[in-house]
């Protein structure tokens, strides 16, 4: 599974930035549609839950999250070969 | 049950500050919720005054806004006339410990089978930026701009004293610890009270040099100490103090009788 970030409910307070252990997540430099400068999943083949299914693991980004905007999806054909 | 079935939707995204404590603590109490198999049919959620007491009327339930402190007053006849529902309390640092601090103590007393569930952000974070009973020794607030020179006072030790039946305080660094403390409270039967230290940028962290919420975050790291070490230490009396300690982890287990078991209420209900 991968960490989705959804931009109507981001409010760039970076605590993703700050809290994941395995540097998945950056600070975003292009502005949303809310005005905010959104986090982005820069490295998401870094994350514990990469290519995991089932029960989850860490989940500190999706747990700390003060705004409910990370969520779990599914990926791609390509990027599970990351 | 997904999120968002839990909590309404049409009212995202919330009013609070980017950054808040309050977020944090809503991921983990609907992830303690969803995995106990509790329904929202059956439980009411009891909110007083304040950024924190806004909770309830983001839950899919009913949800009992009162008046300023007396969230625990109210929660107390709920439980009294309809024993068959679960009641969940939010409230605030000034709610619960400065406005409401008699029935606090009190609720704990009479041991009514509750959860109280305090987001404890140091300061008035609504109003703009007052100190509070919790705000610690030489902080910076707007009515303390040279340092509140006032000690704070421990709301988790209160709550053992007088006699509630499960006590833990966490701050919002710690969210896996403070899930299964959530969840171990909503499954006591008895008042259990649940600590959340909680970082408030606005109006707390931005007049004490740490105006970003991840400063915050560090600084609750840096600084929590576990319980079992500060006994040992004999630092038991230092908490969110000069040095800025916050002892966090299980302060107290134990089953004493309910308030309803006494009088006999539930044979009724």
């Amino acid at each position: 599974m991968k960490p989705v970030i959804d931009l109507a409910l981001c409010k760039a307070c970076n605590i993703c930035v700050y809290i994941c252990p395995k540097k998945c997540y950056s600070k975003g430099a292009d502005i949303s549609e809310r005005g905010y400068f959104a986090a982005v999943v820069s490295a998401p083949e870094n994350c514990y839950n990469h290519n995991r299914e089932g029960k989850l693991i860490c989940e500190l980004c999706v747990l700390s999250c003060p705004d409910q905007a990370i969520s779990w999806h599914p990926e791609t054909e390509e990027e599970r070969k990351k | 049950m997904d999120i968002f079935e839990f909590y309404r939707k049409e009212q995202w995204p919330h009013v609070f500050c980017p950054g808040c404590g309050i977020g944090t603590l809503m991921n983990c109490f609907y992830r303690a919720f969803d995995e106990l198999g509790l329904t929202l049919d059956k439980t009411v959620f009891v909110g007083g005054i304040g950024c924190s007491s806004r909770v309830p009327l983001y839950i899919n339930s009913d949800a009992l806004h009162t008046t300023h402190g007396r969230a625990i007053a109210f929660a107390t006849g709920l439980k009294l006339a309809r024993p068959d529902l679960k009641v969940v309390v939010f409230t605030g640092d000034g709610d619960l410990g400065a406005i409401g601090g008699n029935h606090f103590i009190n609720g704990c007393r009479r041991n009514v089978d509750m959860t109280v569930i305090c987001i404890n952000n140091n300061v008035y974070g609504m109003t703009g930026g007052q100190a509070s009973i919790t705000t610690p020794h030489n902080f910076l607030s707007t009515t303390t701009p040279f340092g509140s020179k006032e000690y704070p006072l421990d709301l988790s030790e209160i709550a053992v004293a007088a006699g509630a039946n499960y006590v833990a305080r966490w701050t919002t660094r710690h969210v896996h610890e403070l899930t299964r403390s959530l969840k171990a409270a909503m499954q006591k039967k008895g008042f259990s009270f649940v600590e959340v230290v909680s970082q408030c940028p606005t109006n707390f962290g931005r007049r004490n040099k740490m105006a970003d919420s991840t400063a915050m975050l560090e600084w609750f790291k840096d600084n929590s100490v576990r319980r079992e070490k500060t006994r040992a230490a004999a630092l038991d009396h230092v908490d969110l103090n000069i040095a800025g300690q916050i002892t966090i982890g299980e302060f107290v287990d134990r089953n004493r009788e309910c308030f309803e078991e006494l009088i006999g209420v539930e044979k009724h209900g």
